[in-house]
């Protein structure tokens, strides 16, 4: 049953329900004032703001429940796409990520040795000079390119591009190459297209290829899955694990891990040596179409039998279904795909299934390929050009991975750089909203990596593993205390803004580069008087407040002009299943099997993945998701466990070629016997986390770096373990 | 019969992904201290051996009987049924003799033994939000299901939509509404793909179980239940938590080793 309140009722319920609150404060704070005087807030500073949830990157729309200026419940908007009036548990738990009591709230510098967690507080002014003084050392002494800058997917990352480039530095991690690179190379290179969209509404049939999504949700995107399952459509998921979006499938298939592209090949065989793709679609957009049959010729059913442990007749089955459900098929672009050194063909073999069934710009169809015009319709301060870079990349992009985006880059390869000292010797570190302690491979090297920097500095809310290691830690403001610049979802901007004061003396992100940019001689750079102005200019063609903004919780965007004729941002303009580009790059320009290594006797591979209740490495400190999250164990087939002498519960040694970690054994028939798997983001080493702190293991102590030459992504499935009785 | 309509949950056991965000919607909206809990996310784990395998989760909470035992057992009238749905406890009434959480035959109301619960309060449980559905709003668990898995609406509208679903797809469940008329009708119905006595729920027949126990031995309980086990609430929600600090004390027992070296140069 659908949300039947719209976020008109929200607001009027609002003033309904606070009608028998006292009065709080004398003096309003000025968050309150300001909701105030757009209706948002009751004279008892109460009522429903809308803002935008940051628990993960799917940013979903929220109203926040207000009580005398503290934020007591979070609701999702209905007027939001991403949330659709709903929140996962994550988002749920967001006021917990505000009033999380190790919060930290002043600026600190270092005063013990790295990692020993003796900290004292100081001004802004004093932590910006020392950070602007060193930045400027090193820049003077190695000049811009020794400082390494790297920063997670947020809404103010435009702005910390700005600091990064106007600095001069080439080197930019991201946690991309982590996470979506092959993804993203892949359709690019194939649609022009980063991440297309899908569409449910008349779906018939939906292939997904590890993307567990019933547990790493995206509120709306879960929904519509639920739903399409729910009406009747076909469902079938590879996995070798038996996750939540396993036990809701029509058909499992626990394919053997690095796999999934032979299975993939074997369908599009099926497809095209029977003709059942939709010809005319790919006559005329596709890029392939003469030579796909012969280049897919060795890849039978048959052939991906013996290598995926799946049957022939299960493949061909499956690929004859696909293709009957013609543009009403979807094959799942999938979301984090750094899982082997081949995740790149299977991305670009998930590519080439959505073109064979035409549900690309077919009117009803599922994928929708469309350029998105991000940020079109909003303005943006004034500013001078970048600096000439000539220095190369640390990551090695373009030099040693050419098809990689300098955006995406390749982060897991800067420390090699970094301790070889080659080509040249980087510095110092600036990380926002970033934990590479736990997210990168092999937490040693990283450890090791930090040990080289002069000078580290960190922006967080909370005292992560990175921010414990470093020299200096600059308190943010958390998503419920701060604005950060719109964000335009389809025809609407939407807004992320205060709903309650900061805490301590916590600025935004906003707030922050800008002062370091004046610091650094870069202000010219920050054209914005602060958070409120920098915002109006992104209004100012759309002829809105931003007072509007701010009680309604989105602009309207100016429609865009679709020019009709449907080509594609690739060098043919049409779908490129063929790529010249890969073949000029030195690379099979087919989609095309790479078999990837695999475990030896009695080693295991060790699968990651994420649960619902927690995003990554940075929520396990929010109590709320504590208090619902499972121990993280590691998973073992409960027979092989048995075999090898081991019981539910028992602590096991877990060995890679990189780290060695302790953990309890979950002895679970929920997995194929030749993987274990580890939940990410535990094991926390910042004794400054009292919950997070020392709860769980890393899988990152584990991880061994293995890089795609291709997409640079991280192959995080790559690494192979033993495990015995601790 | 008063023209007021009847609140209900309808819960879909083949749409829940155990997400818990019920859950923690339930503690932020009732402000429930971060040991306890009103809402358990459970089921059947997984069954089967590799690779044939099932598995279902539950929602639990307090069913909302039409003729709740619990009133009928508590010797203070501390709860009452309001007529819209939600079976209400009054903390001021309540003098901690748990006759409730005896009669109860879902096992739903659960106790604090070192202190009063939530201000002041002795018992526990599930109320159906009503400062929520009293303007307008739905419960704070099914507002926020990602899935629709929980719905809240009429009860005689979910019944029929819960018919309507059950006959659309009728390999996918077992052709039955839990609470229809288990122990006389209650205001959470259930649907499932999976047996519901696998899901602990109590067989029930649709005479309110305190009319049976009243006629035979006077209010002895008759059966252990699956559900109440899952249920054993407070304890059971504290225990949970008592296990991992204990893991958590392990896990930092078995820290590895910290790396040695990132001495800074400054
Ligand atoms: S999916 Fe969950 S964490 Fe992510 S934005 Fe939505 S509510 Fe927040
Ligand atoms: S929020 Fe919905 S899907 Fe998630 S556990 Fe609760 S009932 Fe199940």
């Amino acid at each position: 049953m659908p949300n039947t309140l719209s976020r008109r009722d929200f607001l009027k319920v609002g003033g309904a329900a606070v009608g028998a609150l006292v009065l709080g404060r004398f003096i309003p704070p000025l968050v309150a004032e300001a909701a105030r005087a757009t209706g948002m807030l009751d004279a008892t500073n109460s009522g429903y703001i809308p803002t935008m949830c940051e628990m993960c990157v799917w940013r979903c729309g929220v109203l926040a429940k207000v009580e005398d200026g503290r934020v007591v419940k979070l609701e999702g908007n209905p007027d939001h796409p991403h949330s659709k009036g709903n929140l996962c548990p994550r988002g749920q738990s967001g006021l917990m990520n505000t009033y999380d009591p190790d919060r930290v709230l002043s600026p600190l510098v270092r005063v013990g040795k790295r990692g020993e967690g003796l900290f004292r507080k100081t001004s802004w002014d004093e932590a910006l000079d020392i950070v602007a003084t060193n930045m400027l050392k090193i820049k003077e002494k190695y000049g811009p390119e020794a400082m390494v800058f790297s920063s997670t997917h947020n809404l103010s990352q435009p702005l910390f591009e700005n600091l990064l480039y106007a600095f001069g530095s080439p080197n930019y991690g991201t946690q991309r190459s982590l996470c979506f690179n092959a993804m993203i190379t892949a359709f690019s290179l194939t649609y022009g297209v980063e991440e297309p969209s899908r569409k449910y509404d008349d779906v018939e049939f939906i292939l997904m290829v590890g993307r567990n999504m019933m547990e790493a949700i995206s509120t709306s995107e879960t929904s519509e899955l639920s739903h399409a399952i729910d009406r009747g459509a076909k469902f079938v998921y590879l996995d070798p694990r038996y996750t939540k979006t396993a036990s809701k499938a029509t058909e499992w298939i626990p394919i053997r891990p690095g796999t999934d592209s032979a299975f993939l090949l074997a369908m599009i065989n099926v497809i095209v040596s029977n003709e059942l793709a939709d010809c005319e679609f790919v006559k005329k957009y596709v890029v392939g179409c003469d030579g796909i049959k012969t280049a897919m010729q060795g890849y039978t059913p048959e052939w991906a039998e013996e290598i995926t442990g799946v049957p022939a007749t299960t493949i061909e089955r499956i690929a004859r279904e696909y293709a009957a459900a013609k543009h009403n098929a979807l094959a799942h672009p999938g979301w984090r795909t750094s899982n082997f050194i081949n995740s790149f063909q299977t991305e670009r073999a998930i590519a080439t299934l959505n073109a064979l069934s035409g549900n690309v710009l077919t009117p009803g169809g599922c994928l929708s390929a469309e350029m998105a015009a991000e940020g079109a319709g909003l303005g943006a301060p004034p500013q001078p050009p970048y600096p000439r870079v000539s220095a190369l990349r640390l990551d090695g992009v373009p030099w040693k991975y050419p098809l990689v985006s300098l955006k995406l880059g390749v982060f897991q390869e800067l420390r090699d750089t970094i301790l070889t000292g080659e080509p040249y010797q980087a510095h110092g570190w600036f990380i926002s909203r970033q934990n590479p302690i736990l997210s990168l491979p092999d937490r040693a090297k990283t450890l090791e990596a930090f040990g080289k920097m002069d000078f580290i500095t960190t922006i967080d809310i909370i005292m992560n593993d990175t921010a414990w290691f470093s020299d200096v830690v600059l308190p943010e403001t958390s998503y419920l205390e701060r604005y950060d610049p719109l964000l335009p979802v389809g025809d609407k901007a939407f807004i992320r803004q205060p709903v309650v004061e900061p805490q301590g003396e916590a600025k935004s992100a906003l707030w922050i580069y800008k002062q370091l940019g004046e610091r650094l001689g870069l202000g010219d750079f920050f054209h914005y008087a602060d958070e409120e102005d920098y915002l109006r200019q992104q209004l100012a063609s759309l002829g809105v407040s931003l007072e509007e903004v701010k009680s309604k919780g989105y602009a309207e965007m100016p429609e865009t002009e679709s020019s009709g004729e449907i080509t594609f941002n690739t060098p043919s303009g049409k779908i490129e299943v063929y790529s010249e580009t890969l073949k000029n790059a030195g690379f099979s320009p087919w989609p095309t099997w790479e078999e990837p290594p695999q475990p030896a006797e009695g080693q295991f591979y060790l699968l990651t993945g994420k649960v619902a209740q927690q995003t990554q490495f940075g929520t396990q400190n929010n109590q709320m998701l504590h208090k619902y999250s499972d121990e993280p164990r590691l998973w073992m087939n409960a027979k092989v466990a048995a075999e090898k002498g081991l019981a539910d519960g028992d602590w096991v040694e877990v060995t890679s070629e990189v780290g060695k970690a302790n953990v309890r054994l979950l002895a679970t028939q929920a997995i194929r016997p030749d993987c274990v798997y580890l939940t990410p983001g535990y094991g926390h080493l910042s004794k400054g986390l009292t919950t997070a702190f020392g709860f769980g293991t890393s899988d990152s102590v584990l991880h061994v770096t293995y890089t795609d030459p291709i997409s640079g992504g991280q192959a995080l499935s790559q690494t192979f373990v033993s495990v015995k009785k601790a | 019969m008063s023209e007021i309509k009847q609140h209900a949950f309808l819960f879909d056991a083949a749409r829940c992904i155990d997400c818990r965000a019920c859950m923690v919607a339930c503690s932020v909206e009732n402000k429930i201290p971060m040991d306890k809990t009103r809402i358990w996310v459970s089921g059947i784990g997984v069954k089967g051996e590799y690779p044939n395998l099932e598995s279902a989760t539950m929602v639990y909470h307090c069913m909302h009987c039409e003729d709740p035992d619990c009133a009928s057992a508590c010797p203070v009238g501390a709860w009452v049924k309001r007529s819209d749905g939600p079976v209400l406890y009054d903390s001021k009434l309540c003098i901690g003799c748990r006759y409730c959480m005896n009669a109860c035959p879902f096992g739903v109301p659960h106790y604090d033994w070192d202190k009063g619960l939530i201000d002041g309060a002795f018992i526990d449980k599930c109320s159906m939000c009503p400062q929520r559905i009293d303007i307008g709003l739905e419960p704070a668990c099914v507002a926020t299901c990602p899935t629709d898995a929980l719905v809240f609406g009429e009860r005689a509208d979910l019944l029929k939509d819960a018919h309507a679903r059950i006959a659309a797809h009728p390999y996918r469940y077992i052709d039955h509404v839990y609470g229809e008329t288990e122990n006389g009708g209650t205001s959470y119905l259930i649907i499932s793909h999976v047996p519901f006595k696998e899901l602990g729920l109590p067989e029930l027949g649709p005479t309110p179980l305190k009319d049976i126990s009243e006629l035979i031995m006077g209010g002895t309980i008759p059966f252990a239940l699956g559900w109440a086990a899952v249920l054993s609430g407070v304890a059971a929600g504290a225990y949970a938590l008592d296990k991992k600090k204990e893991a958590k004390d392990k896990h930092v027992e078995t820290q590895e080793e910290l790396p040695a070296k990132t001495e800074a140069t400054q």
